[in-house]
């Protein structure tokens, strides 16, 4: 008698459990699927830019500022992408510090690495600081045609052929004249843009969905909620089974 | 008397279900090891491999017919006119990056008389498949030198779970092994 009532009352929960967390189980299982057949769906490949969903990221469209280069414009796209005048010319990690331009080439600061491209827009180079760059340098400028990197208190002379950094005895208030500053870009510039700027992976979105990250702490506990749930709902099941066999064999 | 037994037996039951609940989310929630970093700057590899020896610096510029032969090898397009290694009595040590799933990998390889004399990751920026850089697996890479068809002579191991990491080594090894050729037949061109 005792041993029916708790068996009842076991698959009672059994049930009640299944019922509450069935269809994230559900959603689960497709995510999953989904997210171990990423590359082949090309859900790294497929990006939202949905504004609401960007707000929720707390990621803004930009505002695309640049450097006026002479007769150019040197400016980032806010997307990993250096632009000179309407044409993405190489990699940039944001942000975009500093730009330069001499007679032969153009020079811009990105994020830890200094981007070298010819006067056409080619990229020569990236010069990191993997390869030598120092960590501190804050902006680039062109003087004649030497050209200098600044840090926060010195001077380093720059020959771009040879990739050799010299110090020089100037410091950076010295050469604060010849550096181009950062304006926005015109209109006609930034309209190209439009289809530019931060969006979401399809992939980061359902793994976070996956995760309970997408709804901060409080989706992460769910999930772990969720998580001791189906470990309750597997151990009821087995003892309900076990019960039941149990029933058979008296 | 009975609810009693009743519920001792019940309380019993949650303690371990929330105990094993608490196993499982706690294993499931364990950091995995990253395998992010930087391991070496390429000045330090460069004066690491040529030591005691001062190497000089050259530049291989990509013209079409270069460009077009690296490009097949790494199976995309490639950034950049030109490419810097350094060099010394026929050796010659270039830094390469290349993609592995997301990231840009980092990787050193140093070239003698034609052959990989040894590959070494510098900086691997992915999450996970690190284990590429484990000196067991880049000494696969010693002796390698490239067949007529671009490939490298020698089949490499590969590791589970770091498969595209695997894949970017074995064309940064093949690449460089194809530019070291460039730089022997042709002299090292500088500005």
């Amino acid at each position: 008698m005792k041993s029916h009532n708790s068996s009842k009352t076991n698959i009672i929960w059994h049930r009640r459990l299944g019922l509450s967390v069935f269809l994230v189980l559900i959603f689960l299982a497709i995510s999953g699927i989904a997210l171990n057949h990423s590359p082949a769906l090309k859900l790294n490949k497929t990006d939202l830019s949905n504004s609401w969903l960007l707000s929720w990221y707390g990621l803004e469209k930009p505002a695309i500022n640049g450097f006026k280069l002479q007769d150019k414009w040197l400016y980032h796209n806010g997307n990993n992408l250096l632009f000179i005048d309407n044409q993405a010319v190489a990699p940039c990690a944001a942000p975009l510090r500093s730009g330069a331009k001499n007679s032969q080439s153009i020079f811009a600061l990105c994020a830890d690495t200094l981007v070298i491209l010819t006067e056409k827009g080619e990229l020569l180079e990236s010069f990191s600081q993997l390869d030598g760059l120092p960590a501190n340098v804050e902006a680039v400028a062109a003087v004649d045609d030497g050209l200098y990197l600044l840090t926060d208190s010195a001077v380093l002379a720059f020959d771009p052929n040879s990739l050799a950094l010299t110090a020089i005895a100037k410091t950076p208030a010295d050469l604060s004249q010849s550096l181009n500053l950062m304006v926005p870009v015109p209109e006609s510039l930034k309209q190209q843009l439009e289809d530019a700027g931060p969006s979401i992976s399809l992939e980061t979105l359902i793994l976070d969905l996956h995760s309970g990250r997408f709804f901060g702490q409080y989706g992460v506990l769910f999930m772990d909620i969720i998580g001791l749930l189906v470990c309750i709902l597997s151990i009821t099941g087995l003892w309900a089974w076990l019960n039941r066999l149990r029933q058979i064999k008296q | 008397m009975f609810n009693r037994l009743y519920r001792n037996r019940l309380n019993s039951l949650i303690g371990k279900v929330v105990f094993a609940g608490l196993l499982t989310t706690t294993l499931l929630a364990s950091p995995q090891l990253s395998a992010k970093g930087v391991y070496q700057s390429g000045p330090d590899f460069f004066a690491e491999v040529f030591a005691p020896q001062q190497p000089e610096a050259g530049v291989l510029w990509l013209n079409s017919s270069i460009r077009q032969q690296a490009e097949k090898i790494l199976g995309r397009k490639v950034l950049g006119l030109r490419v810097r290694y350094q060099y010394s009595a026929g050796k010659t040590a270039w830094i390469l990056n290349e993609i592995g799933k997301e990231m840009p990998i980092t990787i050193g390889v140093v070239i003698d008389q034609s052959k990989i004399a040894s590959v070494k990751i510098l900086a691997y920026r992915e999450s996970r498949g690190g284990e590429v850089r484990y000196p067991a697996y880049m000494a696969q890479y010693q002796g390698a030198s490239l067949t007529d068809r671009y490939k490298l002579d020698q089949s490499i191991d590969g590791i589970t779970g770091a498969t595209l990491s695997v894949w970017a080594v074995n064309k940064v090894a093949a690449l460089a092994l194809y530019y070291h050729s460039q730089v022997i037949t042709q002299p090292e061109s500088t500005e």
